[in-house]
Order: C-alpha cells, then sequence, then structure tokens
C-alpha cells in the first residue's frame, strides 16, 4: 500500500510538511498564550502590590501576537492542507482510472452493480483522512508533547514525567482502545448497513406485492429488526469514543491537579516565583489540546487502509485481453467465423459460451434468441473483445482477433444496447462518442435518420443539453433514439444490436425500429433479442440455450 | 433549494425534538450543571493559586480546595460524558422513528407515486439521509444547547468580580453569531450556485466507469483520461472555493475570541498593577474568558452537521409529501360478498395532467377471462392500479356483487385478488416463502398446489432442495418464465377471486410464453381473470377482449367475433410497424 502512496505522496510533501508546520505553530501559540496570560496576570499583581516597576509591553505585545498567530495560524494550515490533499486526490483519480480503463469491462464485472462504484468513489474520498486526519494530527501530537515536555523539564523533571503520562494516557492509550474496538465493529458496520439497504430496497421494489398480498407489515418489522441492529453496532462503535472524550477532559483537570501539587511546594521553597506558579497550572490545562485529535485519528486507521487496501487490489488485476506484440493491420472487411468458442467466467461455475460455430457473412443479419443469461451479452463482449474466449477463436476475413489491436478491431463495430447508455454530459458529447471530429451537419444528419432531430431542434441548448442523472431526463425512446444517431455517426461495417428495445412500449417500440432500418443498410448485423423485432427477414436465426447455440429451422417463420 | 425550503427543513427537524422530549429535558439539566461546574471550578483553582502566590499557603493550608478538585474533575467528566450518551441515544431514537415512518408512509402511498423515482435514489433516502440527521441530535443542538445556556451563566458569575470584563465578554459574544451569519449567508450561496456543478463533476468519475463498456466499444475510454484529469480538477478549485469561505467562518470566531482574551487578559493586568483589582478576582475572570468562548466556538464547529441534516431533510419531506393513496388503516375483517365486478363512469388524470381514463364503463362476471387490449397510453395499467388501489378514482366508482368498494374496504379486498406484474419481484428466501408471500403459513400441500396450477411444481421438484432452495437477489438464477410461473403460483396460493395480470409475458421468449398462458388455461372458469395484454397472441384463450383507446372501452367481443369484422381490435391486429 506505500509503494502505491508514496509516489502519489512525495511530490505534495513540502506543502503538506509545511502545513502541519502552521499546525503545529498554531497549538503552540495557543498554549502559548493561556501560559503567558497567566503568568502576565500574576506578575502585574505582584507588580502592583510590590510597588516594583514592570516591563509590560513586551508580555502585552506578545499575548496580542499571539492571539492573532493563532487565528491565522489555523487558517493558513487548513487551506494549504486542503488544498494539497485535494490536488493528491484528483491525481488518484486519474492514475486509478489509467488503471481501471484497460481491465473494463471484464475484469469489473463483479463491480458492476452501482452500490460497489459508490463504495469506490467513497473510497477515493476517505483517502483524505491519511493526511488530514490521521497522520498530520499524529507528528503535530508528537513533537508538540515533545517540546512541551522539555519546557515542563526546565522547571521540574517530576511535572515534566506526570505530564508526559498523562498526555500518553489521554493520547496513545485511550486512542489504541479506541482504535481497537473500532476495528472489530467496523466491518459490522459496514455489513449491517448493507443489509438495512438491502432489505429498504426489496421493500421498495416489491412495494406492489408486498401491499397486495398483504406482507408489508411484515416487511417493516424485518426493516426495522435490521435498523435495530444497526444501531447496536454503532453504539458499540460510538460508546468508546464518547467515554474516551470525556476521559481525556478530566485527565486535562487532572494535570492541573499535579502541576498545583508539584509548583506549590517549589514556590514555597523559592525555586520558582509566583507568575511562573499561575503560568505552569495554564500550561498543564492546554497541553491536552495537542492529543484531543487522536482517538479519533486512531480510529480511522483500520476504515482508511481497508478503503485503500480495496483501490490498490483493483488496480493491480490482470487485464481481461492481451494485446498481440506486432499487431496485425486490419484486412477489409470480410466474414466473422466463430470456431468451436467456449467462455468461461469461472472454473466452479457452468460455461457461459459452449463450443459456438457461427459465421456472419458480410452484409448478413442474423437474430440471435435467448432469455436473460442465456449468453447473448458473452457473445457481444467477445465481438468487442472485452473477452477473449477461453476455447476456440474468432475470425474476421480469416484472421484470428487476437492478432489485431484491439482498439483498431473496434474501429469497425458500432452498438446499440439495451441499457440506457448514454453518458452524463452534454447530448453533443454523447453523439460526438460515435465520431469525435462530426460537425453539426452531419451531426444533423444522423439525428434525422435516427428520426430524433426534430426533438433536439426543440430543445432551448440543442445539443448542449445536459442529459443524465444531473440533468434532463429522456424517454427510453428518446435515449435510444440517440444511441442509434451515435452508432450511424460511427459508421462501421459491423453493428451489434443488443436487445435494442428491451424496455419500451409497443408504440415506442415500432418508432425506435422505424429509427433502426436505415443503420441496418449494408453492415453485417448481430442482433441479439429475446424476440424477434420486425427488422426485417433475418438471414439466419439462431437460439441461444444456456450457452449452446442452435440453428432455428425456418428463418422468417418467427412466432 | 431555496431558503424557504431549507427554513421548512429546519424547522422540521426541531419538532422531532418532540419525539425525543424526555431526553432533552435530562440534557437541559445537565448543560445548566456543566455551567454552573465551569464556573466553580475556575473559582476554586483562582482561590488556590492565590492563596498559593500571595498568601504563601502551602499544601497543607490548601487541602480542602485542593481535595475539592478530584470530585468536580469526576462531576465534570461524568456530566458530560451522560450527555453525550443522552445526545447520541436521541440520535438513534428519532433514526429508527423516522426510517420506520418512511417506510410506513411508502406502504401508504404504494408503487404509483414511485414510478418515476429510480429504486436507488429513493433507497439512499430511507438509508442514507436517514443517517445523516443522526449528527444533528448527536452534535448539533448539544453543542446549541451549551451554547445558550453555559455563556449566560458564565457572564453572570464574571459581572460581580468584574463588570468591565463581562463588558466586553457581553459585547463580543453577540458578535459571533452575526458574523458566522453573515459569513454562513455567504457560504451558503456560494456553495448553492456550485451546488449543480459540483455535483456533476462529483458524479462524473463514477459515470464514467459505469459507462466503461460503452466507452471502450467506442473507444473513447482512453480519450476520456484528460477529462477526468480536467474534472478532477476544476471539482478541487470548486471545492476549496467552498472550503476556503468555511475555513475562514472559523477563523473570524476564533479571532473575536482570541482578540477578547487577549483584551481582557490585559485590561486586567493593567488593573492590577494599579492595585485597582484583586488578583483572585482578575485570575477567575481570565479563567473564564476563554471557558466563555468554548461553547460559541463548538457550536460553530458544528454547523456543517447542521447543513448536512438539513439537505438530508429535505430529500426525507420530499418522500414524506407523496400523496397517499390508503387511508392510515384499514381492516381486513370486512366480509365482501362474491359477484360481479363493475367499473361505473372511471376518470383519472395522471399528475402530468395526462387523461388515462375517461368515463370507463366495464362489467366483469365472476370466473370470466378477461383480455384488455389497446394502444399504449390508453388506460389499460391505470385499470389495473385503480383495481388494485395502488390509485383512487377521481370520479366514478367500483361496485362489486352490488356494493361500492370503498377505500377502508382496501385490505380485504386485496385478499380477494392475486397479481402478477410485468416484473414481479421475487424476495431474498427461499421458493417457498415466495409463494407463500400471502400467507406465510400455508402447509406444504397448499404451495404444491398452487404451484402445480401455476405449472412450476415439476421444475421446483427436480430442484435438490425443493421448495426450499434459496432465490438469489432479485431471482437470479431463474429465467423471466420461471419468475411469472413462481409469481403466478404466488398469487394462485392467496386462493383469489381475481388474478389481475399486468403484459405478464412482456418479457418472455415464446416458448416461457406458452408455458405462462397454458397454465392460464387451466384456471378457466374458477376464478375471474383481468389480463392486460401487449401482445395479441396470447389472447385466443381469453373469453372477452376489450379494446380500449384513450381511457375508455371501445370495442369488446371474443376473437372470432372481433377478428371478422373491421375495428379497433382489426386495427391493432394489422397495425404496421
Amino acid at each position: 500500500m506505500i509503494r502505491h502512496l508514496w509516489p502519489l505522496y512525495r511530490p505534495h510533501l513540502g506543502w503538506l510538511l509545511g502545513g502541519a508546520a502552521l499546525g503545529l505553530l498554531t497549538l503552540l501559540a495557543n498554549v502559548g498564550l493561556l501560559a503567558l496570560s497567566g503568568w502576565f496576570l500574576t506578575a502585574m499583581a505582584a507588580a502592583g502590590l510590590g510597588g516594583a516597576a514592570i516591563n509590560y509591553f513586551t508580555p502585552a505585545a506578545i499575548i496580542r501576537g499571539l492571539a492573532m498567530l493563532r487565528t491565522a495560524g489555523r487558517y493558513g494550515e487548513r487551506v494549504i492542507t486542503h488544498e494539497a490533499t485535494f490536488r493528491l486526490i484528483a491525481q488518484l483519480r486519474v492514475w486509478l482510472y489509467e488503471r481501471l480503463e484497460p481491465l473494463a469491462p471484464a475484469a469489473l464485472e463483479d463491480q458492476h452493480s452501482g452500490e460497489l462504484l459508490n463504495r469506490l468513489q467513497k473510497d477515493i474520498d476517505r483517502l483524505d483522512a491519511i493526511w488530514l486526519r490521521i497522520l498530520m494530527p499524529m507528528l503535530i501530537a508528537t513533537v508538540a508533547v515533545t517540546l512541551f515536555t522539555l519546557f515542563a523539564a526546565r522547571t521540574s523533571g517530576l511535572l515534566a514525567l506526570v505530564l508526559l503520562a498523562l498526555l500518553l494516557t489521554g493520547g496513545l492509550l485511550l486512542p489504541l482502545w479506541v482504535a481497537r474496538r473500532s476495528r472489530l465493529a467496523g466491518p459490522a458496520l459496514v455489513a449491517r448497513t448493507g443489509q438495512l439497504r438491502a432489505r429498504v430496497i426489496d421493500g421498495i421494489e416489491g412495494l406492489g406485492e408486498l401491499l397486495v398480498f398483504g406482507a408489508d407489515a411484515r416487511q417493516a418489522e424485518t426493516i426495522a429488526h435490521v435498523d435495530q441492529a444497526l444501531r447496536e453496532t454503532q453504539s458499540r462503535l460510538e460508546g468508546p469514543r464518547l467515554l474516551v472524550d470525556a476521559v481525556q477532559g478530566m485527565l486535562a483537570q487532572a494535570a492541573v491537579l499535579a502541576a498545583l501539587l508539584i509548583a506549590i511546594p517549589l514556590l514555597r521553597a523559592g525555586e520558582i516565583a509566583p507568575p511562573e506558579l499561575a503560568m505552569l497550572v495554564l500550561f498543564a490545562l492546554a497541553v491536552f489540546e495537542a492529543v484531543t485529535p487522536l482517538p479519533a485519528a486512531f480510529g480511522q486507521i483500520a476504515e482508511t487502509a481497508e478503503a485503500a487496501r480495496r483501490l490498490f487490489a483493483l488496480a493491480e488485476r490482470e487485464p481481461p485481453i492481451h494485446e498481440p506484440a506486432q499487431p496485425r493491420p486490419l484486412p477489409p472487411p470480410g466474414a466473422i467465423r466463430f470456431e468451436g468458442v467456449s467462455l468461461h467466467y469461472a472454473p466452479e461455475l457452468p460455461p457461459a459460451l459452449h463450443e459456438i460455430d457461427l459465421t456472419l457473412p458480410v452484409g448478413s443479419l442474423t437474430l440471435v434468441r435467448g432469455e436473460s443469461g442465456a449468453g447473448k451479452s458473452s457473445l457481444i463482449h467477445l465481438l468487442l473483445r472485452f473477452r477473449e474466449p477461453s476455447a476456440g477463436r474468432i475470425t474476421h476475413a480469416g484472421i484470428d482477433l487476437r492478432e489485431h489491436a484491439a482498439e483498431d478491431w473496434r474501429t469497425r463495430i458500432a452498438l446499440v444496447s439495451q441499457h440506457t447508455e448514454l453518458i452524463a454530459g452534454t447530448l453533443r458529447e454523447n453523439l460526438l462518442l460515435g465520431r469525435p471530429d462530426a460537425d453539426t451537419r452531419q451531426l444533423d444528419a444522423a439525428c434525422e435518420q435516427a428520426r430524433i432531430l426534430d426533438f433536439v431542434r426543440s430543445l432551448p441548448d440543442g445539443y448542449d443539453t445536459w442529459i443524465g442523472e444531473t440533468g434532463m431526463r429522456l424517454s427510453g425512446g428518446q435515449a435510444r433514439r440517440i444511441a442509434i444517431a451515435r452508432a450511424l455517426l460511427r459508421d462501421a461495417p459491423i453493428l451489434l444490436l443488443d436487445e435494442p428495445t428491451e424496455g419500451l412500449d409497443l408504440a415506442t417500440e415500432r418508432e425506435v425500429i422505424a429509427a433502426l432500418r436505415p443503420l441496418l443498410e449494408g453492415r453485417t448485423v448481430l442482433l441479439v433479442s429475446h424476440r424477434a423485432l420486425d427488422l426485417g427477414t433475418p438471414d439466419q436465426v439462431l437460439t441461444l440455450t444456456a450457452g449452446r447455440l442452435r440453428q432455428t429451422p425456418h428463418p422468417g417463420n418467427t412466432p | 433549494m431555496k431558503p424557504d425550503d431549507h427554513r421548512a427543513a429546519e424547522a422540521w427537524l426541531r419538532e422531532r425534538r418532540h419525539d425525543i422530549a424526555p431526553l432533552a429535558r435530562r440534557q437541559r439539566l445537565i448543560a445548566a450543571l456543566l455551567g454552573v461546574l465551569v464556573v466553580l471550578q475556575a473559582w476554586v483553582l483562582a482561590r488556590i493559586i492565590d492563596q498559593a502566590a500571595f498568601a504563601g499557603a502551602g499544601l497543607n493550608a490548601l487541602a480542602p480546595l485542593l481535595v475539592a478538585w478530584v470530585p468536580l474533575l469526576l462531576l465534570r467528566g461524568g456530566l458530560a460524558w451522560t450527555g453525550d450518551r443522552l445526545a447520541w441515544r436521541a440520535a438513534q431514537q428519532v433514526r429508527s422513528q423516522l426510517r420506520r415512518e418512511l417506510f410506513d408512509h411508502l406502504r401508504r402511498s404504494g408503487p404509483y407515486p414511485l414510478r418515476e423515482r429510480p429504486t436507488g435514489e429513493l433507497g439512499n433516502v430511507l438509508v442514507d439521509a436517514v443517517e445523516a440527521i443522526g449528527p444533528y441530535f448527536a452534535h448539533y443542538l448539544p453543542a446549541r444547547l451549551l451554547m445558550t445556556l453555559v455563556p449566560p451563566l458564565i457572564l453572570l458569575a464574571v459581572w460581580p468580580a468584574d463588570w468591565l470584563s463581562g463588558l466586553i465578554l457581553l459585547l463580543t459574544a453577540p458578535l459571533v453569531p452575526l458574523f458566522m451569519a453573515l459569513i454562513g449567508q455567504a457560504a451558503q450561496r456560494a456553495s448553492q450556485r456550485q451546488w449543480r456543478q459540483l455535483s456533476r463533476m462529483g458524479g462524473h468519475f463514477l459515470d464514467v466507469l459505469r459507462h466503461l463498456p460503452l466507452l471502450k466499444a467506442f473507444n473513447a475510454s482512453r480519450r476520456e483520461t484528460a477529462r477526468i484529469a480536467q474534472t478532477a480538477e476544476a471539482f478541487r478549485r470548486r471545492t476549496m472555493q467552498v472550503l476556503r469561505l468555511a475555513f475562514l467562518s472559523s477563523a473570524v470566531l476564533e479571532f473575536l475570541a482570541a482578540i477578547s482574551i487577549a483584551l481582557v487578559a490585559v485590561l486586567v493586568g493593567f488593573r492590577l498593577l494599579d492595585g485597582e483589582m484583586a488578583f483572585f478576582h482578575g485570575l477567575f475572570v481570565l479563567l473564564l474568558a476563554p471557558e466563555f468562548y468554548l461553547p460559541l466556538r463548538r457550536y460553530g464547529a458544528q454547523n456543517h452537521a447542521r447543513m448536512e441534516a438539513i439537505a438530508a431533510a429535505e430529500q426525507i419531506l420530499e418522500v414524506l409529501a407523496l400523496p397517499a393513496a390508503a387511508p392510515a388503516a384499514t381492516s381486513s375483517q370486512v366480509a365482501l360478498r362474491h359477484g360481479a365486478l363493475e367499473l361505473r363512469d372511471l376518470h383519472f388524470t395522471h399528475p402530468g395532467g395526462d387523461t388515462a381514463l375517461a368515463g370507463l364503463d366495464l362489467r366483469i362476471e365472476p370466473g370470466e377471462h378477461l383480455a384488455i387490449v389497446g394502444p399504449s397510453g390508453a388506460g389499460k395499467s391505470t385499470l389495473l392500479l385503480l383495481l388494485l388501489g395502488f390509485i383512487p378514482p377521481e370520479s366514478g366508482e367500483i361496485r362489486l356483487a352490488g356494493a361500492p368498494l370503498e377505500a377502508a374496504h382496501l385490505a380485504a379486498w386485496r385478499r380477494r385478488i392475486g397479481w402478477v406484474p410485468q416484473r414481479p419481484h421475487l424476495f431474498p428466501g427461499t421458493l417457498r416463502e415466495n409463494i407463500a408471500l400471502g400467507c406465510p403459513d400455508a402447509p406444504t400441500e397448499t404451495v404444491r398446489e398452487a404451484a402445480q396450477a401455476a405449472g412450476i411444481l415439476d421444475f421446483i421438484e427436480a430442484l435438490p432442495e425443493g421448495f426450499e432452495t434459496p432465490i438469489g437477489e432479485g431471482g437470479r438464477g431463474l429465467s423471466g418464465g420461471q419468475r411469472q410461473r413462481i409469481a403466478l403460483a404466488r398469487a394462485l396460493l392467496h386462493r383469489p377471486d381475481w388474478l389481475l395480470l399486468d403484459e405478464p409475458t412482456a418479457h418472455l421468449d415464446p416458448d416461457s410464453e406458452r408455458a405462462f398462458v397454458a397454465a392460464l388455461r387451466n384456471l378457466r372458469g374458477r376464478v375471474g381473470i383481468v389480463h392486460v395484454a401487449h401482445r395479441l397472441e396470447t389472447l385466443h384463450e381469453a373469453d372477452r377482449i376489450v379494446v380500449m383507446q384513450g381511457g375508455r372501452v371501445t370495442d369488446s367481443g371474443d376473437w372470432q367475433t372481433l377478428c371478422s369484422r373491421p375495428g379497433p381490435f382489426r386495427d391493432l391486429l394489422e397495425a404496421p410497424a
């Protein structure tokens, strides 16, 4: 983990350490302010009583100076360390993306559900704690406690030892105890939250059934039950933290008592003057500020390390395909042939595809039918070279696809898929995926053909309309037609249609099919669908059942 | 997010304190005691130092005061701990109760108002938003309580000792909330301006990862690296803009506190020098000055907990504002008579203004297999929603066996119906638990009969664990046809008089569709079936086909009759693609 983190942190080390230095300065100013105020007051009173002269300008000026230094130091420390940390996190995103990109989608398949991606996002954000909330407080506390102990030792070795013992109890022993408790309860908390989310989502998705079948009250009880379990786990985590907070406060008060017990005899013995007594007592009270953030810092170690571990484990996965050392240039379009192709996702699972033989002649329309889970998506992934066959080979114009660079091969393919595959961004950005250099005239032409141009023109921002989660929501039919326009712009000889009308109602389905027609012209088309679509007569119809492909005898005569 | 919404959300959050009134009372008492303790401690400490420094008192002479320090520190620590624990318990109670209320509200609203909300988002409200209001009760409100109680107590103690210091504290104290409010508003405006962009940029990385397969298929995934870097950088810059304001606000707060304390120290010092003031009083005031500002600073530091809770409360309020379809309590004990179902002049308009039903009249006989067809938007699904009690009719009525079906009879009516939706939801658990959703205590034999009638028994019994086979999340491992027939078994086990089917074969391949239709055929005459159909091939079995258009019935008859004459049904059959 440090192997990965060090190169990321090194360029920012100067700023991070500078920020920490400011943090230390702030802390010292704070303690100094209180201690000096006590000294100043007592000295002034002593001078007043004794009628002696005193230089009060210097301490008064220092007091004012420390007050300002404290404020400025805190502000500067926060700005600098946050700035440096966020720069680092921004770089980390790019770093991580560069590592995840070759893995997608095959090696990231188990990460596909939104929950796991969300966790990834949170894991990245969590790494800001490494410096801000863990290392820096520890660093500052270590230096500060050393300085404070040395300062106390100038007056009394005993006082220094007692203070050190109290600071170590509050800053090390108690935090370690909290850390151990949270290491145990932390994973349980994640698990409980996950369970609660699953039950809640179940209750929402199945709400209709729960109500009609009178099972909604039972679901409410189940949710309350899991909620209760979450409460108990949270309390197990929070309990020690609350206790340690209170104990730290008491330790500071105990330090005051210790300072009094040690310094008063020293005063009586004439070893220190009255102003020093006041200074030492207030000093003892103030130094605990150095260790206050430590329980939280120790408490976060396990969680943060776990987040970092997950991220780096993900980044170190094996890519699912191997690029050829000497990629062959693409031949002119030819037939695509699956020759005994099998695909295993894992040894213990049945094969996703089993000895597939299939030929897609140039310009033909092939329909592969099958229920969800039959292996249709695997077929598409193999053609896109997202994965490699576990056995057999796929050739194009007689050349094994593995001999081409994957990106070269994909220039030949356009895809329209069932998933609402629009990225968050403007309409234009979504369309330009198909052809990055397309001009507005070409966009218009593609949208016209996909029967979406009128809609685009009706938008106030036209192609610059923001779509996706935080933008405008498109209907299923509109989204599908945008995807078709994108595929048209792509203008590739091979077209993959993955359930292109899934989830649309009858009328919309018809519109989408009408929009699809121009796209089929002169292309080699593989249409994957659980039922026949009115896209013209396929040249061949095959059925995929549990990874096995069989020819359907009478093409064109589909139910 | 308008300021008004903020205010309403915060008012609502404060209202929740009524749920924890007994805890809140104890918290107030503890906060007041803590204030008294702070003053007492300062008094004892000032006395000890004064005596030791200027009266030459030794440990023996000071023993009573030094010993008193111990119970004081234990009491202060113990009270602080108790207060924190009470606040934590309050937060826990509020969260649990709120989560229950939210789900109960969803039970009343039913699925109809949820149809356009992504499930995940709604789930986040019930899980994350509810959690996010915890800190408001655990940290923000206690800090606020201490701020309102402790500084006045300290002021009360300082005033008799030194009115000038008291005056400084009194004058600067209102500046703290004032400056905070000013800067807080500026920060809020800034973050509101940037909220949209921030959330867009924050989501960008996630969105790109989610769509990596697509980007890769279009060879755009490597190009995206530059955009990721740009967005991440812009995100950082804007986040820092907001943060800088937040840091500035706390810096101003600290500055005010630090300068006032320094001012108190210096002014007290000079009067001590001139002999105008007793040292004990001066030290007492100096010790209390930081304690005066501490609750104010702590309160300022909790402001983010408040802002986050308010944002969460807004989401929660949005869910709680979903219209309820059903009354809070309906009795399932009402005896409903069995007889024909009559729909009279039903009207319904969707919230967007689309008319779904415009005077629907329909009579369905017990045991009849009725199919409903029509173009999308004709009101077929709306009709089912009405029959399921998920929406109330705007006007018109539903009558059962001649008596109007009232909202209060909803639970009883639902015991009489079975439902198979387009995509039935399967719950984690065993096959048996899923089939027996409506009657968890059903004997094995009954469950088998239902499975048999739904045509799924052979499949289940061929499984090694049979009915006890666990179902994966969302029914993973089962085909669409199997899921649909499990849902049919679930509906049949409910022993319905009426079976409501909402395009149950829309997502099935032809083989599964045939198996499902065969299962329906066996129910003929025993159960009234209202079958909303997507594709017409499945309807040869129906006793009667009703064609709906524009929210009303435009034709009806059996397959033969409708096919033999020109009309809306023939139009549907021959509709050009």
